[in-house]
């Protein structure tokens, strides 16, 4: 079960955080995403040198902690997408489509010329949209 | 659990340094950085103090290249019952350190020593170190046994070259002692225990097994010792037998402590070096450590004690091998597993250990946050411990992390930038600026920010450090005010003040609280304080060098076109100024600001204090004042302010910043538009400058600086006085006028502002200045009445039409000090606020004109004269009236011309109106005109009441010159004639210039005053309407007609007909003509030119109705003469006549009327009758007379 999804701008700077827990652990999965950076920002700057990953946006499993997996994803413009999810056998092929419609919702959201590109989406379509998605990725992993 | 382990910890002699006797926590650690510069002991070093007393078990000891490494244990520590396990963890030697001043009796020193090494056991080697002993120490220290070094009081070299040879002494011990423990231990059969191992009595089969195990164990301690020893090679012969036997025993956990053995030996032979081949063979050999400590877990003993935390000190031991960029991905997986286990570890003291070494590793990795998330962790650890030590680490743990949060203490910023900021206080605005907006974007983590801060304020309040506390709770309420409750900030505030009441007064933070402080304005100087360079080449020393306008910026001004946007400002010593700056407080209490003022580091300015509230969500814009107290620059960085019992400073770039990026939406909320105040510019500080004392001129009007209201056209005097305010006498002074409606001041006493120089500081002058009002337009017409309508007058003012005074003015040229720089002088800008008021407004202007008809009597109307000094026969009466009406001299009827004024009074005053020509003499070229001794006729004034309107007739009769002659056309003709026909147009044009000459000539002459009350008075500007009436008409004002007609009644007897020109006057009672009668008239011709006018006149009679009466069957007159084509020729200025009978048949008034037609016209002719064509005939037509027939029919 996806737990966590969130955007986090080029300069590190949380656009968007949604979690998708009935229980009060807010700060604990901001802490999860916030240090996930740190992976992110290591995999930026250091990156491997094989060929295949040169261009890869999906950057896989950040690290796994405690009872979640860590997953990211950056964009072209250096925008971050986290996923936290509980399950343990994950199929990165689950996660890349997961990243890759949720980044369609967010070019989407982005679009929307009355939004300020480095301030929070605030947009309930993207919200309920990203809802969508966490549940089907349950769905589509399911089957 | 150890903090600070890594592999090579295995090969570390573990020293305790305890301090004996009374040594300050400062000496301590001064002694012991000392003892930290001999952590290692080269064996080489040791070789001369070292004697060989057995046949050493070391034997591949590399003493040219081995080592003895030191790890000394400040203050010792308790004995780890994990000793027997790995022998490192013993203290194998105690160093008691003594401060001989503070405690002067070795004896006792010597006591407390060895009561001190009592707990040490295990230590092999102990040393009391005693420093700076005097004299007589020296003597006892001799007899005092070889445990106390003395150590004489020398400089700090000599000092550390007796402790470097007194530590490889100790090396030398013991390397010894471990000779003597190895040979031991391999003879003995001691055993080694750990907690682990099972407390039971051990079965038969065991009791085997369990021989085993001892030779296991005792193999790894051998080669613990070789370890300590600085012989890796020996060591790994013995972890090798170890690791057989205990592999053979699955005896794990020693089979695991072995492996480390194995691995440190490893490391210690390659003496450190690091290749991959190396590295993966550490890494293999550590898994399976780690594994081997995880197989050694017992179920039955998990509650008492368990081989966790070696299995986790074992990973963060490979992780510190591995710790680098390029091996990140193993350390993470290694460091998150150990922070995985660390739910599991018992001991709390184990699990903060495992964080703090997590978090570390982390931090060398780069992993910031995930150090940070750690530190946190250790902190509430630290904070589950209810002690304020456990809090005042928890409290410098939080601190450490805040950094990664992005919100640390700003003074922990400074200190680390510090250099670079004043370095480069300019030029590296734009990186700091950025820098800061990178930490705005960052700073979006409020979740995570707040709760570190509300942390810091826990640990700090638990900690007793009120200065913390307040540092903390500034920062949470100064970035997080908009998710705080309200009643969250309030405890926040009570945090501020509490904390506050705990700290002496005058405390100075380096975080500020509230309020948040911007800079409004830097008012730019005042207009009366204006500074303007002085120009020394230049008498106008001010040209060139002062702004020329109102505008800061202008378009035209030359050079640094893109600096503008740092303005220079000079300020002058000993004058204050003032600065606005705007105060928010956007949180839900009242603030009270105990006292803020601007804080200049430059050290030569003085701000004044002043203190402020601020009610609940509001902001405020407050003038802060200082006065300048030397020459140089000055820099206002910000304000301090004392708020909350603190004293902060609150710098203006950081709110720029702050609101920089509430503009791009990146911090919660603009503290002053949440406030309600609206958005401004960024207002840039400007460069300030201090110069010396200038003099300073303060100007009023005399009798108040309200407005000078006047009606439109009132001439008024206004006295203005001018002070020197300053410290320097004014020497020079200049004044000029700027601004719209210039020509309202007539005069300016330059001369008695001249006279009063050099203006004392303190004198005073005061000049007179005549203003005229000037006429208000239309639209200010308009908008007056709108604003009186609405009652706001002073208003009215502002739209700045009023005229300034600038008076530029100079100290002494030259200052006492700098010869060759001219002091700058000084502008006062003096706007005088003149409101106009609509006066009498003039509604129009028309040209009347009337003509009297004369009845044809005996004599011509007479002219008014013909000759200037024959006065009886004027027709001019001595009747007031009458002397308005004149009749023309040429025309023979009386001419009436007035210009009529409509004047309305809308005001709520009277006026008087009076008016006056005036005449000029030396037109009047032949005496022939209109002539009375005075040059200016006085009329009647006219008094229009409020809210009336009525007219003023203007007589036109003095202007009328009595010939017709090519002057008035000289201008035309001339370029006529020299032009040709080709230039009509231009010719027109000049035609059209000439009159309007003559226009403005006629109406300059003509002056309409007005009067109100007793002081208001002026003149009315209406020549505009005038010209505009007279425009068509002029030239019948001013010219003659060429040819006058007069008709009279030739005397009865026919023999005055030879004396036409001397009627007289007893005959000439009144011209009635009886009916039936022949009458003999005779018709005048004057020419009024200066040539001779051939003309073809003719003579018509008319009834009352409008009928010819000499034509016709039905002819009412018969006549005797002849009438019509009277064929004349008159010559210059003279006259001719002709004459005729007529016999009238029916009584009645008939009207006569002359008629020429000129013959051969000359374009003065032409010109004066305005014709069109040149062929077409000049007909000139006389003004009727009436002849009265008296009689019966």
């Amino acid at each position: 079960m996806i737990v966590c999804v969130a955007v986090v701008g080029h300069q590190n700077n949380p656009l968007y955080i949604q979690s998708f827990t009935e229980e009060d652990d807010a700060l604990k999965l901001h802490h999860i995403v916030h240090c996930s950076l740190d992976v992110v920002d290591e995999r930026v700057n250091n990156p491997k040198k094989s060929g295949p990953t040169l261009n890869e946006t999906f950057l896989g499993l950040l690290y796994p902690t405690e009872n979640y997996k860590v997953y990211g994803y950056l964009t072209n413009t250096k925008v971050k997408f986290i996923l936290v999810t509980t399950d343990l056998d994950v199929r990165d092929a689950d996660v890349r489509n997961f990243f890759r419609r949720f980044h369609a919702a967010y070019v989407d959201a982005v679009s929307n010329p009355f939004h300020i590109p480095g301030k929070k989406i605030t947009s309930k379509t993207f919200s309920e949209r990203v809802s969508a998605i966490v549940k089907s990725f349950g769905l589509s992993s399911a089957g | 659990m150890e903090p600070d382990v890594s592999i090579e910890t295995s090969c570390m002699i573990r020293i305790a340094v305890l301090p004996i006797g009374n040594v300050t926590p400062t000496l301590l650690r001064d002694y012991h950085s000392m003892l930290l510069r001999h952590q290692t002991i080269p064996l080489s070093a040791i070789s001369s103090f070292y004697t060989e007393h057995q046949k050493s078990p070391f034997m591949h000891q590399p003493w040219d290249s081995g080592s003895l490494r030191f790890k000394f244990v400040l203050g010792g520590a308790p004995p780890s019952p994990w000793e027997d396990f790995q022998s490192n963890r013993k203290i194998l030697a105690v160093i008691g350190i003594c401060h001989c001043p503070s405690s002067p009796d070795l004896d006792v020193v010597i006591e407390q020593f060895n009561a001190a090494c009592k707990g040490y056991n295990s230590a092999l080697v102990k040393r009391c170190f005693a420093f700076s002993p005097c004299d007589s120490h020296l003597e006892d220290g001799e007899k005092k046994g070889d445990n106390l070094n003395l150590f004489p009081p020398a400089d700090r070299q000599t000092q550390e070259f007796h402790l470097q040879t007194m530590m490889q002494d100790i090396a030398a011990s013991l390397l010894m002692e471990f000779e003597k423990s190895v040979l031991k231990a391999e003879s003995a059969g001691t055993i080694l225990k750990t907690p682990l191992d099972s407390q039971a009595s051990l079965s038969s089969e065991e009791v085997i097994k369990a021989k085993k195990r001892r030779l296991a164990r005792a193999q790894k301690t051998i080669g613990d010792y070789c370890l300590l020893a600085g012989s890796p090679v020996d060591a790994n012969a013995h972890y090798s037998t170890a690791l057989e036997l205990a592999r053979l025993t699955t005896d794990y956990f020693w089979y695991a402590g072995a492996m480390e053995g194995s691995v440190c030996s490893l490391l210690v032979d390659r003496m450190g070096q690091k290749d991959s081949v190396i590295e993966e063979e550490v890494k293999y050999r550590y898994n399976s450590v780690i594994l081997h400590y995880r197989k050694s877990f017992i179920q039955d003993n998990a509650q008492r004690v368990s081989p966790l935390s070696f299995e986790l000190e074992a990973t963060l031991k490979l992780a510190r091998f591995l710790c680098r960029r390029e091996m990140a991905k193993d350390v993470v997986d290694l460091l998150t597993s150990a922070a995985d286990g660390a739910k599991s570890l018992i001991d709390a003291s184990d699990r903060l250990v495992l964080y703090i070494e997590v978090a570390r590793l982390f931090g060398t990795l780069g992993y910031e946050r995930k150090a940070a998330f750690f530190s946190r962790q250790v902190a509430q650890l630290y904070l589950q411990q209810e002690n304020r030590s456990a809090a005042i680490c928890a409290m410098q743990v939080l601190a450490m992390t805040t950094k990664a949060y992005r919100v640390q203490s700003r003074a922990s910023i400074s200190n680390h930038s510090l250099s670079n900021e004043t370095g480069s206080s300019h030029a590296d605005c734009g990186r700091m600026h950025h820098q800061s907006v990178v930490s705005l974007f960052e700073s979006q983590w409020s979740t995570l920010q707040m709760v570190v801060l509300r942390e810091i304020l826990l640990s700090a309040v638990r900690a007793c450090d009120p200065l913390a506390a307040w540092s903390a709770a500034a920062r949470l309420l100064r970035s997080y005010y908009p998710l705080i409750t309200p009643a969250g900030q309030n405890g926040l505030a009570s945090a501020l003040s509490n904390s506050a009441d705990r700290l002496p007064s005058g405390t100075r933070c380096a975080d500020p609280a509230l309020p948040f402080v911007r800079l409004y304005s830097f008012p730019f100087q005042s207009s009366q304080m204006d500074i303007v360079k002085r120009n020394p080449g230049r008498e106008d020393w001010w040209a060139g060098t002062a702004p020329s306008g109102p505008f800061i910026y202008t378009p035209f001004s030359k050079g640094e076109p893109n600096d503008n946007s740092k303005q220079e400002l000079v300020w002058i010593v000993g004058e204050p100024v003032q600065v606005l700056v705007e105060l928010a407080n956007p949180c839900g209490f009242d603030l009270k600001v105990d006292s803020i003022y601007l804080s200049a580091h430059s050290g030569n300015f003085d701000a004044f204090p002043i203190s402020v509230n601020l009610p609940t969500n509001s902001s405020k814009v407050i003038s802060l004042s200082g006065i300048p107290t030397s020459v140089g620059l000055v820099t206002i960085p910000g304000c301090t302010v004392h708020c909350f019992g603190v004293i902060t400073e609150h710098l203006f770039k950081d709110v720029d910043n702050l609101l920089h990026g509430a503009a791009q939406g990146l911090v919660l909320s603009d503290p002053f538009r949440c406030c309600g105040s609206v958005k401004l510019k960024n207002v840039s500080v400007p460069n300030i400058s201090v110069v010396p004392p200038l003099p300073l001129l303060v100007s009023h009007v005399v009798g108040g600086n309200g407005a000078i209201i006047l009606y439109e056209g009132e001439i008024r005097d206004v006295w203005i006085s001018l002070a020197n305010a300053g410290t320097v006498p004014v020497e020079q002074a200049h004044i000029s006028l700027s601004g719209k409606n210039q020509d309202s001041v007539i005069s300016i006493a330059y001369e008695t502002l001249k006279s009063a120089l050099p203006l004392k500081p303190g004198a005073e002058v005061t000049i007179p200045v005549t203003l005229k009002a000037w006429q208000l337009g239309s639209v200010d017409l308009e908008t007056a009445a709108g604003k009186i309508a609405s009652g706001s007058m002073g208003r009215h003012l502002k739209d700045g039409s009023s005229p300034s005074i600038l008076i530029h003015y100079a100290g002494p040229a030259t200052n006492s000090e700098d010869q060759s720089v001219l002091p700058p002088g000084r502008r006062l800008v003096l706007p005088l606020q003149i409101c106009v008021l609509q006066g009498l407004s003039f509604v129009k202007a028309r040209l009347l004109s009337m003509e009297i008809p004369a009845h044809v009597g005996e004599k011509l109307p007479r002219p008014v004269s013909v000759e200037t000094n024959s006065t009886e026969g004027t027709v001019v009466s001595e009747n007031k009236m009458d002397k308005l009406m004149k009749i023309d001299p040429f025309r023979g009827s009386w001419g009436l011309r007035f210009l009529e004024l409509e004047l309305s009074n809308p005001t709520d005053v009277v006026f008087e109106i009076s008016v006056s020509v005036h005449l000029e003499n030396s037109s009047i070229e032949n005496g022939k005109s209109v002539e009375q001794d005075a040059t200016e006729y006085g009329y009647p004034k006219t008094r229009i009441d409020r809210d009336y309107s009525s007219r003023v007739l203007i007589p036109l009769e003095h202007f009328k010159s009595p010939i017709l002659d090519g002057s008035f056309f000289m201008k035309d003709l001339q370029s006529d004639r020299t032009t040709g026909s080709k230039s009509v147009g231009f010719s027109e044009k000049n035609t059209k210039a000439e009159l309007n000459a003559s226009i403005k000539n006629l109406i300059s002459r003509i002056k309409v005053r007005w009067q109100s009350g007793r002081n208001s008075s002026g003149e009315l500007n209406i020549r505009d309407a005038i010209q505009a009436a007279l425009q068509t008409s002029v030239m019948d004002v001013l010219l003659p007609d060429p040819l006058t007609f007069g008709f009279r009644l030739v005397g009865n007897n026919s023999e005055q007909a030879a004396k036409l020109d001397l009627p007289k006057e007893s005959s000439a009672s009144e011209g009635s003509v009886l009916a039936h009668d022949m009458t003999p008239m005779e018709v005048l011709v004057r020419n009024n030119t200066k040539e001779t006018i051939k003309m073809n006149l003719s003579i018509s009679c008319r009834d009352v109705a409008g009928e010819n009466c000499t034509e016709g069957t039905k002819a009412t007159v018969l006549w005797a003469g002849s009438l019509n084509e009277i064929i004349m020729e008159v010559l210059p200025l003279q006259e001719s006549k002709h004459g005729f009978s007529l016999y009238f048949l029916v009584p009645g008034e008939y009207t006569l009327v002359a008629v020429a037609v000129i013959d051969g016209a000359t374009d003065i002719l032409r010109a004066r009758a305005k014709t069109g064509s040149p062929d077409e005939p000049i007909c000139c037509r006389g003004p009727p007379f009436h002849v009265c027939v008296t009689g019966t029919t």
